[in-house]
């Protein structure tokens, strides 16, 4: 699809208002909100009476660390699996449908501006 | 007298009627309208064992009746009206018929109250199904769907053969709680956590679901796996090695889900580490852990098709559900964009959505019995799940950079199957006393407390966070182009190559061995006709008289023989 048919006004109304996030200026308010938000559940770890099972959930901000850095471990570690695993994507090819295209006939290809 | 007509027949008959209605709207009503008098029968089921059927001299109870199957039954009910709904606009018989044959069948595997049903409908749920991959129709959803097959029909054997010695011991074939223990009830295990997707025979999940057809993955992502984590909640709860086996299908799928590509396969990873909680669950056995699992099981089965509906109405319209192809797309599909965050939202358990009114009673269950280290491995892949399915599905398909492609919005009857989904999904976070109403025990759990609240926040707000940071440090890995190694890698390449070299040692072997002996005697043969032939030395001195003389003596000992006998 060429760049002709990328006109917003054709685009649905819905997604008018969303083309919002498509400016970098937006995007960085969003993740400085994120920030913000991140910041003040961490606070309200102090401020109300934890009713705990184990006890490394009283440690403060247990839950905030623990997602943070176990999130950041699983992308690094998947990363560093892909060295082993990753492999082109005909590999299995023909007894595999990743180098397939899919079947044009199941399908309903309509451009948004055809 | 409508209790002594199974459910499942509900199904079968209407796949036979199916082909008195041409098709078109009408048929794709059919298929609406079944699985709704389907969950009204349900629904009036009164408890109790109903049916039951004189087969060769066994008693079979094609319906069984309390919570615990009424829960499943009903689920798989509203699983098989939504899927049929998305697939409004499918006119191939084939997979209309499989539809009705594989609800029908897992349902009526729900309500098997002894093993030998319990079998029957088991490889029901195989053979039909793997129609919905067939129907691709191109050459690798061909391969895709027979290696489906043969591990589906051989979870059935290996059922059949544990059954067959269960009941050898036993002289019993109702489907019972077991221990584990005989090689008979190991059997049964085995065949469970087939379909179950257990660690390393997990595979054909992940290989198959992302090769069906668009409408394909959405029905088949509902019956067989939960229908096996129900078997198991009937045969095996409280096992503990399930605790240990749950835990690891919740950890390692993850990794996978964060490198994979296509975005169905990615579904398909999280569906995997999904069923881990349900499993834990099931081992821990306690009551507030078994309602975990079948309240876990009921809100999953409604998110993950409404995510599979999501990133099917992406394919559906753009011909690609691969991460590093799509992008951008939030500009002309912004109603299936919606529906996909609230699918994700709610396998993320965010308050307010399916997830997280159901998971935490596994959580909380694996703590308050002492398992801490399941305790932290569940919480990891929770946040893990987020990451994976909460933030990457959609970022990757409707945001990230833009790939340029300008779909057209969701057909009308996708919508509003995802509608339906998104709305279950939010109802059931909202008011969890209606599904807490539903499961096989009584509910004290209190979802909402602010302890939970805050805490689970803080877990998913700093896991977006670092996924944010990742991604604007560039240390994201991007989507490739590319398929990564798994466990089928072993049976896609180590065996059949293992069978190659073995087969080239066999034969260069064989071929050495008869070149040997061929050519010890082609050199015997030939070292006597250059002898004896017509045309050899011995041949050439013969004199005529001497055959003359070799006659006489043989006629002479004739003679002598004949005369000493």
């Amino acid at each position: 699809m060429n760049k002709q048919n990328d006109n917003p006004e054709t685009f649905p109304r819905l997604g008018q208002i969303l083309l919002w996030v498509d400016k970098k200026k937006n995007v960085d308010r969003i993740v400085y909100a994120l920030y913000a938000i991140c910041a003040l559940l961490f606070v309200a770890d102090f401020l109300y009476h934890k009713h705990t099972e184990i006890k490394v959930e009283e440690i403060p901000g247990f839950y905030a660390l623990y997602g943070f850095f176990m999130c950041a471990a699983l992308v690094i570690c998947a990363k560093g699996l892909r060295l082993l695993l990753k492999r082109p994507e005909d590999y299995y090819a023909p007894y595999d449908t990743q180098s397939e295209e899919y079947p044009e006939d199941q399908l309903e290809r309509i451009d948004h501006d055809a | 007298m409508l209790e002594q007509i199974p459910t499942a027949f509900l199904f079968f008959a209407a796949a036979i009627v199916l082909f008195a209605i041409p098709q078109g709207r009408a048929r794709a009503a059919l298929l609406l309208v079944v699985p709704v008098i389907a969950a009204l029968h349900v629904w009036t089921l009164p408890f109790g064992v109903f049916a039951q059927k004189e087969f060769f001299g066994f008693t079979l109870d094609l319906l069984r009746v309390d919570k615990l199957s009424r829960v499943f039954a009903l689920i798989f009910t509203i699983a098989a009206f939504l899927g049929n709904l998305y697939a409004w606009h499918v006119r191939d018989t084939v997979q209309q018929v499989a539809a009705l044959l594989y609800a029908g069948s897992a349902i009526g595997a729900v309500f098997a109250g002894d093993l030998i049903t319990l079998f029957f409908y088991w490889e029901g749920t195989a053979i039909a199904s793997v129609f919905l991959i067939w129907a691709r129709r191109t050459e690798g959803a061909f391969n895709t769907g027979m290696r489906y097959l043969v591990v589906q029909i051989g979870s059935g054997v290996v059922l059949i053969a544990g059954v067959a010695l269960i009941y050898r011991e036993t002289g019993s074939i109702a489907f019972e709680l077991m221990t584990l223990g005989s090689l008979g009830t190991w059997l049964v295990f085995l065949s469970f956590g087939v379909k179950a997707a257990f660690p390393l025979l997990h595979n054909w999940l992940q290989d198959s679901y992302s090769a069906a057809t668009v409408t394909g993955t959405v029905i088949l992502s509902a019956f067989t796996t939960k229908l096996a984590i129900y078997a198991l909640a009937r045969g095996f709860a409280g096992t503990e090695i399930l605790i240990y086996i749950g835990a690891i299908m919740t950890l390692f799928p993850i990794f996978f889900a964060v490198i994979e590509n296509d975005l169905r396969r990615v579904l398909a990873y999280s569906l995997n580490n999904q069923l881990g909680f349900m499993v834990v669950g099931i081992g821990v056995g306690t009551e507030l852990a078994l309602n975990g699992t079948a309240a876990h099981a009921f809100a999953h089965i409604l998110y993950k098709a409404l995510l599979f509906m999501s990133i099917g109405a992406v394919l559906y319209r753009t011909g690609t559900a691969k991460g590093s192809e799509l992008g951008g797309l939030y500009r002309t599909m912004p109603l299936t964009m919606i529906f996909c965050v609230v699918g994700a939202a709610a396998i993320s358990a965010f308050p307010l959505f399916s997830g997280f009114v159901s998971k935490s009673l596994i959580l909380s269950a694996s703590a308050h019995e002492g398992h801490y280290i399941v305790w932290a491995i569940l919480l990891f892949a929770s946040a893990g799940v987020f990451h994976h399915s909460g933030i990457k599905i959609p970022y990757f398909a409707f945001f990230a950079h833009d790939s340029g492609l300008r779909p057209k919005e969701a057909p009308r009857h996708m919508l509003l199957a995802m509608g339906f989904a998104a709305a279950l999904s939010i109802a059931i976070g909202v008011f969890p006393s209606n599904l807490y109403a539903l499961l096989p025990y009584d509910v004290e759990y209190v979802p909402y407390t602010t302890t939970h609240v805050i805490t689970q926040l803080q877990l998913l707000m700093f896991s977006a966070l670092a996924f944010a940071v990742l991604v604007r440090t560039g240390v994201y890995p991007p989507e490739l182009k590319s398929v990564n190694l798994d466990t089928d890698w072993t049976y896609r390449r180590l065996i059949p190559r293992v069978i190659i070299g073995v087969r080239k040692v066999v034969s260069r072997l064989w071929q050495i061995n008869s070149n040997f002996w061929l050519r010890r005697i082609n050199s015997a043969i030939s070292r006597l006709y250059h002898s004896h032939g017509p045309e050899g030395r011995i041949a050439q001195v013969w004199p005529t008289g001497s055959m003359v003389l070799w006659i006489a003596i043989l006629l002479g000992i004739t003679l002598i023989v004949n005369f000493v006998s």
